[in-house]
């Protein structure tokens, strides 16, 4: 049995329980046993999104630090933040983009640089993809599909207890049929960029 | 999840988020009634009987409050209902007086109590821990761990307060609320056998004598009550050896997972709890009795290890019991990695060495903020200007507790729903300094109202800022007495929140927060009264006019002048929409809501579809 714990970690606002959702389908399609944990309220304000899924027969919802064999990170800075729940030889896959928070906007914080993720994650993880998810959501027709992108990302870089194909048949089954296409896109877009990412 | 909650077959397997779990469950137990006051993590089971409710089974109400959500559904369960009222742990507070007297003059049609609690104040005030509430109201209580426990233990509870005519209390959790797992669906029953209601006063009124003989009946009830708990398929026994663990709730989920990847599964004996009062107390009598030492692992309070070490001592068994540590606090949640460190410090095996990355302590941190467009931004913007640190801020439970943060930093005390008012008038009277209290609409409804009175009938110092959003945005967007419309349309009976503050015996000032000069005006008039004072700051929440399909087309601001003459802007209002591009400042024409509160402020911010290059 595969058994994986996947920590998803992104802004208010960036569908990242959407994703979460759609992934626990397609394990749950797949005949795996899943469970998966969201964080409603105050997080919705812009704050931090986390959530979690675990396939393979964990009970748990959550994930401790040092537990994630994935990190799906839907922002540069929330990736960044998340590294302690990963599990020596996972993988992170995450968006290369970022949405400022107010304090980086207000000039009184930095933004840490994309090399941080790459540098800290470096010998410990098995992978780092990173994938400019906003702009490849907009070349697929959206930017509001980024979350895709990465799920694209993820599965084409093995990180996913399943494949693209899976995916792809979730986002048909699932999605609203006038979002099918944009995400289908999405999906290719970001599993395009992960083998470039492989390959370079 | 859409109409197929109420639709799937019996066996068919639906993807689940566990409130939506207990609303099936719910529902396969029959219930005809639900009342709630909506609070993060309970909302989505109000919510979700929302969605559904038309053409549905059931009478469904977002009350007014708690304690008017326990009352109503406490009505509907006498007159014979099956009812189910929810609401998040503080709320139990607010309706722990009906709660006290409910399980003495009986709940004939079934009713159960969700109490979902806050480990770790995910978002609340406090992690109090209701289970005590079981024993203290003598309601039986259900403890869920997962997705289907939620909605078998939902039908099961339901199905057991109305043959024991009892209240019963379904206690969750933050992480079990928001799980999300397969559920089997059960059957979905056909309309419950009537129970009509006969008169019977001595039954169902507590005057002291009455209440006496409720009281003895009760008891009688609970400790009736045991035997079901001792054969409660809720309560199972697995593994085997002399080392054992009692659990309950989400911790059995956390154990389980530890045990297993520790490779102790099966070794040690387990006894996992689902129905934990009654306490099943001759299951766990013989379960120490099996054992040489037992650890317990519950959150928060040790409610099961006291009563089972009181339950060893009555019964003379003599086993070492442990609980409460420095790996399994009283505070906080638990996760896989202390209950790891505490079965470890238990059996007397090495402690887990977590081999992590580590990040920097200070990276930029991302607070939950007020949305772009929101209109307390700009009511905050305007007391601030009026006030600025001469005033002391009482705050209230809402979206606009975010204003405890800067640049607004409206917030200087806080202890619970509609208490902004009360504790700003004692505070007021007692320091003789000008007070300024927030509360929103929903919650003045709630409870900010009785407030208003005392501060009127004892002519209180206070000015009052009803933050009129005209929804209960924290929550959800969830239709409260004083709202316009809601996802199914106009409310037919708003009640007027206006013409309530003026029976109360206060001329209110009604502004719209996002029109600045009317609010500074109306600010600077009434800063310089005495006496209570109310100022209505009335404009939707650009989310709920979205969902509603109310939102005007608005076009988004934009830096016109120059960028660097709006920093003044960016620093009073940090709106989500401002950013910092290439360090010039600029405004996200995507996030901006066009609410066009800041153009208000600076010249160099225009109304318009592009950034000037």
């Amino acid at each position: 049995m595969i058994r994986a714990r996947i920590f998803f970690t992104g802004v208010g606002g960036q569908g990242t329980l959407t994703a979460t959702t759609l992934l626990a389908r397609t394990a749950l399609d797949a005949g795996l046993p899943v469970t998966s944990g969201e964080i409603h309220g105050m997080a919705q304000r812009g704050g931090v999104v986390e959530s979690t899924l675990l396939v393979g027969g964990y009970k748990s919802a959550i994930i401790a630090p040092g537990e994630a064999d994935v990190i799906l990170g839907f922002e540069l800075l929330e990736t960044l933040r998340a590294l302690p729940m990963l599990k020596r030889g996972g993988f992170v896959v995450g968006n290369s983009e970022s949405l400022q928070p107010v304090g980086v906007c207000l000039g009184r914080e930095c933004y840490p640089p994309l090399t941080q993720v790459l540098d800290t994650a470096k010998g410990f993880a098995a992978r780092v993809v990173m994938v400019p998810c906003i702009s490849l959501a907009e070349q697929a027709g959206t930017a509001k599909a980024a979350n895709t992108v990465l799920l694209g990302a993820a599965a084409a870089c093995g990180a996913l207890p399943f494949s693209l194909d899976a995916l792809t048949r979730s986002i048909e089954k699932y999605l609203k049929p006038k979002l099918v296409e944009v995400n289908r896109k999405a999906l290719a877009l970001g599993a395009q960029a992960a083998a470039a990412s492989q390959a370079a | 999840m859409g109409k197929e909650l109420l639709s799937a077959a019996a066996g068919e397997t639906l993807l689940l988020l566990g409130n939506e779990a207990i609303a099936r469950g719910a529902l396969e137990g029959g219930v005809r009634f639900v009342t709630c006051y909506p609070g993060t993590p309970s909302s989505e089971v109000p919510d979700t009987f929302f969605r559904l409710s038309q053409g549905a089974p059931y009478y469904f109400e977002y009350s007014v409050n708690e304690k008017v959500a326990l009352e109503v559904g406490g009505g509907a369960a006498l007159a014979g209902l099956p009812t189910l009222v929810t609401m998040k742990h503080v709320g139990v507070n607010v309706a722990a007086d009906p709660l006290m007297t409910l399980a003495y003059v009986s709940a004939p049609g079934g009713l159960v109590l969700l109490s979902a609690d806050d480990p770790g104040c995910h978002s609340s005030q406090n992690e109090q821990d209701n289970r005590i509430y079981a024993r203290l109201g003598g309601l039986p209580c259900f403890e869920p761990a997962t997705a289907q426990e939620c909605k078998d233990m939902a039908r099961d509870a339901l199905l057991l307060s109305r043959r024991i005519e009892n209240p019963v209390l379904l206690r969750t959790t933050t992480r079990v609320n928001h799980v999300r797992g397969p559920v089997v669906v059960g059957e979905m029953p056909t309309t419950p056998a009537e129970k009509p209601f006969h008169k019977d006063p001595a039954r169902f009124v507590p005057l002291p004598a009455s209440a006496r003989v409720m009281h003895t009946r009760l008891r009688a009830l609970l400790d009736g009550l045991v035997a079901e708990a001792d054969a409660s398929p809720y309560n199972v026994t697995s593994g085997a050896g002399d080392v054992g663990f009692i659990t309950s709730g989400v911790s059995r989920n956390y154990l389980a997972d530890v045990l297993a990847e520790d490779g102790l599964t099966g070794t040690v004996q387990v006894l996992e709890l689902g129905m934990t009062y009654p306490l099943p107390e001759n299951r766990i009598a013989d379960f120490l009795a099996s054992c040489k030492k037992v650890l317990i692992v519950e959150e928060l309070e040790p409610v099961l290890e006291t009563e089972i070490r009181a339950l060893a001592q009555t019964r003379g068994i003599a086993v070492e019991i442990c609980g409460k540590s420095a790996h399994l606090p009283r505070r906080g949640e638990f996760s896989t990695a202390n209950v790891r460190q505490a079965v470890r410090a238990f059996l007397g095996r090495p402690a887990a060495v977590v081999d992590t990355l580590t990040v920097p302590a200070d990276l930029p941190r991302r607070p939950p903020n007020l949305c772009a467009g929101c209109p307390h931004r700009a009511a905050y913007y305007a007391v601030r200007e009026v006030y600025g640190d001469t005033a002391v801020y009482s705050s209230d439970i809402g979206c606009y507790t975010l204003g405890f943060l800067p640049p607004f930093r409206a917030a200087d005390f806080l202890l619970c729903m509609g208490s902004s008012i009360s504790t700003g008038a004692g505070f007021a009277r007692a320091s003789g300094k000008p007070v300024v209290a927030f509360i929103g609409d929903s919650t003045f409804f709630h409870s900010g109202i009785t407030g208003l009175i005392d501060a009127v009938a004892y002519n209180h110092d206070i000015l009052i800022v009803i933050l009129d959003n005209r929804t209960t945005a924290m929550t959800g967007h969830q239709p409260n007495p004083g709202v316009d419309t809601t996802i199914f349309g106009e409310n037919p009976n708003p009640v007027d929140l206006m013409a309530l503050i003026r029976a109360c015996g206060v001329e209110p000032v009604k502004v719209n927060p996002l029109n600045h000069k009317a609010t500074l005006a109306a600010l600077t008039a009434l800063s310089q009264q005495h006496g209570p004072r109310v100022l209505v700051a009335e404009y939707p929440c650009p989310i709920h006019a979205r969902r509603v399909g109310q939102a005007k087309k608005t076009l988004p601001a934009r830096v016109a002048g120059d960028p660097a003459a709006c920093l003044a802007v960016r620093d009073n209002l940090a709106c989500p929409a401002f950013a910092m591009v290439d360090g010039a400042f600029t405004i996200n024409a995507e996030q901006c809501d066009g609410c066009m509160f800041c153009v208000q402020l600076s010249p160099d911010i225009k109304p318009g579809k592009k950034e000037a290059k």
